[in-house]
């Protein structure tokens, strides 16, 4: 005879399985504090690549204005704003990118820890089942 | 209203029958919309642009994740644009990259919504996508949405002046890329319109939360109005050149597809509506409880009616109890034996009498 829950337990565990458990995986094999200044980090790089290229495109997009009177004092205001800038989205992502992936490893293990959790069940079932026969 | 509830549920059902091909294609035709968008605006590679590679790329699409076809995308736009000046590629290629860094590398399954979002300002339908994004989403999706509004104005921008764009050699080169970067950045349509589009997805969120009846109604009739008052006031205030009635049009037809949408996701009676109150230790509970609207789709039991055998059993009755269980030349073949005379049947029986054939001279 079918057993409902079991069924039940085996779609949830078949479907975590197909889906994301792979990533899961991946990030529960670090420790959370690991995997947060790493990816921190990482964001980091890449945003200062990003704001290098908007900076970029920006003095492309600016040329003309930017090249009248060029004085010392303009392009060191230039230099404090560009800096500032920098610096306030450095801050910006850093907390976010915190906030981001520490939320993605705990949301991670949690999932882990359930499918673990159910696979044990699981195999409480087969063995109570066995017992039976 | 509830002939569109049973449609919903029969749409459910069959939705849940066939969702692995529903699915595939309707991520081909969202791929062929896309790639047949870009090729017909820009297509400068001549090989790139033909009909056999737009349906060759949306089937491959077809099979893999969002991601793929929005990287297909933005690959084959670099391609015209690379076609038509390296410069231009260059631009559109670090705006491309800027999105990335700033906002896929953290969500990508957001991806297709850019692609829709640019598709549907191609297509004069710009207001559609925000409701829907509002009604259905988040707040975030008004980072794709904008991105694929940016996306839209960057190719219809080359479009609408590749003869300027046209690179010759060295300071020509210089000079294109600054200005195509200047037209690109300091495009007040386009901001105009991310901005409509980005307070439109956020009023519509924001209204659709309200714990009011008929929340989804007034978001979506909310979010289309504010939309094209933005983008009408905008448009008189910078004297820019956006025509109105699509904006108008795209509204109207905004708010048909929210009204749709309700039908499909929240089908509820707001007449039945109930006001519960309650508590605990902690805490004092006022809660409002709208009821579903259910409704139960009509079970077609279909009878299969064979005429064909029918008939010929009808006949083989007659005939074996007329020729006591002999069979007559006309069992079975589906036609209707013709009624025998009184003549006819006096001369069969004498004759099976004659030659033995009938069930007393056997015995």
């Amino acid at each position: 005879m079918l057993d409902v829950k079991r069924i039940r337990l085996m779609a949830r565990m078949a479907q975590y399985e197909k889906n994301d458990i792979r990533k899961d995986m991946k990030i529960s094999t670090y420790y959370k504090k690991d995997y947060v200044s790493l990816n921190t980090l990482i964001t980091i790089l890449w945003m200062t690549a990003g704001y290098g290229i908007l900076a970029a495109l920006l003095a492309v997009c600016f040329m003309d204005e930017l090249m009248e009177n060029l004085t010392i004092t303009k392009v060191t205001y230039l230099g404090v704003g560009v800096g500032g800038g920098y610096f306030v989205l450095l801050i910006v992502y850093i907390i976010c990118a915190n906030v981001f992936y520490r939320g993605r490893h705990n949301r991670a293990k949690q999932r882990v820890r359930k499918y673990y959790r159910d696979l044990s069940r699981l195999g409480k079932m087969e063995v109570k089942e066995k017992k039976k026969v | 209203m509830s002939t569109l509830l049973v449609w919903r549920e029969q749409m459910q059902r069959f939705y849940a029958k066939y969702s692995i091909f529903i699915r595939i294609g309707f991520q081909f035709c969202m791929g062929f919309l896309v790639f047949y968008q870009i090729n017909s605006n820009i297509g400068f590679m001549k090989t790139a642009s033909s009909t056999a590679c737009t349906a060759g790329l949306a089937a491959i699409c077809a099979f893999l994740p969002t991601i793929v076809m929005v990287m297909a995308a933005t690959a084959l736009v670099l391609l015209h644009f690379y076609t038509l000046s390296l410069p231009v590629a260059i631009v559109a290629a670090l705006l491309f990259l800027l999105m990335y860094i700033f906002y896929f590398r953290f969500s990508s399954g957001k991806a297709w919504l850019v692609l829709l979002t640019a598709c549907s300002f191609a297509m004069d339908v710009p207001f559609v996508l925000p409701i829907a994004a509002g009604l259905l989403g988040t707040p975030t999706c008004i980072v794709p949405a904008a991105c694929g509004t940016l996306s839209y104005y960057v190719i219809h921008l080359v479009k609408g002046s590749s003869s300027t764009f046209k690179a010759g050699d060295g300071v020509e080169m210089v000079e294109t890329l600054i200005s195509f970067t200047k037209q690109t950045l300091m495009n007040q349509e386009m901001w105009v319109m991310i901005a409509a589009v980005a307070a439109c997805t956020l009023l519509v969120y924001s209204i659709r939360t309200l714990s009011v009846d008929h929340a989804w109604k007034f978001a979506s009739v909310g979010g289309a109005v504010a939309a094209v008052v933005i983008a009408a006031t905008a448009n008189v205030a910078l004297n820019l050149h956006i025509s109105l009635s699509p904006l108008v049009i795209s509204g109207v037809i905004g708010v048909l597809v929210g009204l749709l949408l309700e039908v499909i996701f929240l089908s509820v009676d707001y007449a039945r509506t109930e006001y519960l109150e309650f508590e605990d230790d902690e805490y004092h509970y006022h809660v409002k409880a709208v009821p579903k609207i259910g409704v139960t789709v009509p079970q077609k039991s279909v009878k299969h009616i064979n005429e064909r055998q029918n008939t010929g059993s009808i006949g083989g009755k007659n005939n074996r109890g007329d020729n006591g269980g002999q069979t007559s030349s006309s069992y079975g073949t589906g036609y209707p034996e013709r009624p025998k005379s009184a003549d006819e049947i006096l001369l069969e029986r004498s004759l099976n009498k004659e030659l033995g054939l009938d069930g007393k001279s056997k015995k």
